[in-house]
């Protein structure tokens, strides 16, 4: 089972050429920064190898088969067809390393999946202000049946 | 001497909780089987980092891609839905949403109302005090009211929050004339039976570990073993046993180790859910007395097989509704298009539920639904739309085709090399009518709620999260496998408590029915205990 686990070790993938994959994956554009930006794959690529350590071997597999001179988003499609882990491994391995940092976060305004408190009888403020109403007026939806 | 117990029950999921602890707490010796292991909260994954590589992973809905030894292969290469559960104590309870909607009075009454599939034996009203009973068991939070329902008794606890995105439609609905209400979900949003309320995390689907959603490990088992009941993990069935005479004499089963044991009972109940129910019975297949398997003089089990075809209408407006937050049950649902209306090209109708869409992950991995992009697209794609959307879940009412059908593998086996079970299913050409004028409703329903764009999901592969109807109820045994009492036809000290019972699939989420069903197996054998016939 996945537990926060210690990063594994990556000597046997090229950081820069994964970095510089990413880069096309995940430019800088649109107010947001590229991969490299962030360092991301550096910082956070053990820690997400040590949680899903599935993600190594296919990971090495797309890393090989990339070449980041030649490399464009449509050749992603094409590494799809020819090696669906090794797809699904790359394009985990860099979103995860992407919005795991803490840069990123705050520009999209995603602080994590954070518990909140609320009051559980609020709802009587919206029942008193009338928004099941016309609901309600317009009476039962639901069919009666024999026996 | 060998122990023999007054009831067995194989699995401690929904329904074999609820059974256990009924049974324990009217005097009977219950014993329980159960393959998985009890659920370790601390090891839920939702408030950690990796929740979202996790949830594709060790903790995926599927147990083929979760792989854990407790697990089973459903080898699902010939269906369109790709069955989805969870192995443990409180079984897919685990990592259900917690939606906790009844059945109403037309699910019942098919045939009769509207021509197709049969009705069920029982009715609605026959389900009605169960459905109160269990209400307060699990401890639902909504409000009574809702006229798309006959009315019933009240829930224990207030609605859940309807959130930013929950009101947006609401008011929506309201622009429409159309149906809304605050979905019941069996998660607390205040204290009770000693348990914390949701805190929104939005992680349930891949356990709560506040423990705020109901699943029987907190709600029924403590109290079953309090009553005496005593619940064997890491215990998984191979097969039951029969008498001579034809009666269950107990089950063979395997520890975690492969060590063979035979556990006796008086009675058998089965809990295993629509799939691990009909495998063990074609798993007990003997040449003399059941060779197409136990309890199938019929020729229906694993027949009849119904997963709701599930579509996602996703809405997103300009503004950030924190859609990655909120309970994973559903803030409202809309019953609008559910009963039958001739004029629609089909008939039945579908439930919907609304949903938050989960963190950047899944927002650009898509598991259920989408596109993914790349390159400086992507930027503008999650500017556009990140924590701006809510999601519509249309579950689909699924008519029953004998072609649709669990049976077992001929090569493939789980980790103690018993058969896997097999699963061959079509979305049929009416459910599929069905969901296309639901997304476009759905669509309508979005905009006037001021969605700036919406985006259809059709029918999604990976949704079998509902499993129903591979052992039918009814009064006929050429035609049905258990009877009113979920007691098999043909070996009566034999029972079904999960949904494999169920006739027809109704468009609603399943385990409140299921739940209220097993209970009243479970009461229906309290009452006719002296006349039970158990094995010599
Ligand atoms: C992701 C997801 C979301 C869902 N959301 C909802 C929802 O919002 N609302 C709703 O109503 N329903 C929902 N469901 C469905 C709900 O979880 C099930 O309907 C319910 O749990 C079924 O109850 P059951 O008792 O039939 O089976 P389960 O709860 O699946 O329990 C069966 C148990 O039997 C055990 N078992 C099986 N075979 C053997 C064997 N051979 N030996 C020993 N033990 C065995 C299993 O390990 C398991 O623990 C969801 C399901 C999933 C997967
Ligand atoms: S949102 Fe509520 S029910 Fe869901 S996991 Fe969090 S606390 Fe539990």
């Amino acid at each position: 089972m996945t537990t926060p686990t210690s990063p594994a070790p990556t000597a046997d993938i090229d950081i820069h050429r994964l970095t510089a994959l990413a880069d096309v994956m995940l430019p800088a554009a649109h107010g947001m920064p590229a991969v490299s930006d962030v360092k991301a794959v550096e910082s956070y690529l053990p820690q997400v190898l040590g949680w899903r350590k599935d993600l190594h071997q296919p990971l090495v597999r797309a890393v090989d088969a990339l070449d980041p001179s030649l490399f464009t988003i449509d050749r992603l499609s094409a590494l799809h067809e020819e090696d669906e882990d090794a797809y699904v491994a790359l394009t985990t391995a860099v979103a995860a390393c992407y919005y795991l940092s803490p840069v990123v976060r705050e520009l999209i305004g995603y602080p994590g999946q954070a518990a909140k408190t609320y009051d559980p009888f609020a709802y009587t403020e919206w029942v008193a202000e009338g928004l099941l109403d016309p609901v309600v007026d317009r009476g039962p939806i639901w069919r009666e049946v024999p026996g | 001497m060998t122990y023999r117990a007054d009831v067995l029950i194989i699995g401690a999921g929904a329904s074999g909780g609820v059974a256990a602890r009924h049974l324990a707490e009217h005097g009977f010796d219950v014993v329980c089987l159960e393959q998985g292991d009890w659920p370790d909260r601390s090891a839920f994954p939702g408030a950690r980092p990796d929740w979202e590589l996790a949830i594709r992973k060790d903790w995926a809905m599927s147990p083929n891609v979760r792989s854990r030894p407790e697990d089973y292969p459903v080898v699902h290469d010939d269906s369109d839905i790709e069955p989805l559960m969870y192995n443990a104590v409180g079984g897919s309870m685990i990592i259900y949403a917690g939606t906790w909607p009844r059945m109403l009075p037309s699910d019942f009454r098919v045939r009769t109302m509207d021509g197709v599939a049969d009705d069920w034996p029982i009715a609605y009203s026959d389900l009605v005090p169960y459905y109160n009973a269990i209400d307060q068991q699990i401890g639902v939070s909504g409000l009574a009211g809702d006229p798309a329902y006959p009315p019933h008794d009240d829930y224990p606890l207030p609605p859940l929050p309807l959130g930013a995105a929950g009101r947006r439609v609401a008011e929506g609905h309201n622009r429409l004339g159309w149906h809304w209400w605050p979905e019941p979900n069996a998660i607390l949003s205040a204290p009770y039976d000693g348990r914390r309320p949701c805190v929104q995390r939005g992680v349930c689907t891949s356990g709560c570990a506040e423990g705020a959603k109901a699943s029987t490990d907190l709600t029924h088992w403590p109290k079953a073993t309090a009553a005496g009941a005593r619940l064997i993990t890491g215990a998984r069935v191979s097969r039951i046993t029969m008498d001579p005479r034809g009666l269950a004499t107990g089950a063979v089963w395997l520890d975690r180790s492969g060590v063979e044991h035979h556990q006796e009972a008086d009675v058998v109940i089965l809990a295993a859910n629509a799939i691990g129910t009909a495998r063990l019975l074609l798993l007990s297949a003997d040449d003399r007395h059941c060779p197409d398997g136990l309890a199938n003089s019929s020729g229906l089990v694993g027949r009849r097989l119904m997963m709701h075809p599930f579509s996602v209408v996703t809405g997103w407006w300009d503004d950030q509704v924190e859609g990655w937050q909120g309970h994973f049950g559903a803030s409202i649902t809309s019953y609008q298009f559910y009963e039958t209306d001739p004029d629609r090209g089909f008939v039945r109708g579908a439930k919907w539920a609304l949903s938050p869409v989960g963190g950047p992950l899944n927002h650009i991995l898509p598991m259920r639904a989408g596109n993914e992009v790349w390159g400086p697209d992507h930027h503008e794609l999650m500017g556009r739309t990140f924590g701006r959307g809510a999601s519509w879940a249309i579950f689909g009412e699924d008519l029953p085709e004998e072609s649709n059908r669990v049976d077992l593998d001929p090569e493939r086996t789980d980790s103690h090399g018993i058969p896997a079970p097999r699963v061959s299913y079509r979305i049929s050409d009416h459910s599929r009518r069905l969901m296309a004028f639901q997304e476009a409703r759905a669509e309508e329903s979005l905009r006037a709620s001021r969605c700036r764009e919406t985006a259809v999901a059709s029918m999604i592969p990976y949704s079998g999260w509902h499993l129903m109807g591979t052992a039918r109820m009814g009064n006929d045994s050429a035609s049905s496998v258990v009877n009113t009492r979920q007691q098999a036809h043909d070996v009566p000290n034999l029972y079904i408590a999960d949904a494999s019972v169920f006739v027809t699939s109704s468009g609603v989420n399943p385990t409140c029915t299921i739940t209220a069903l097993a209970l009243r197996t479970a009461d229906l054998l309290v009452q006719h205990r002296s006349e039970q016939k158990v094995p010599a």
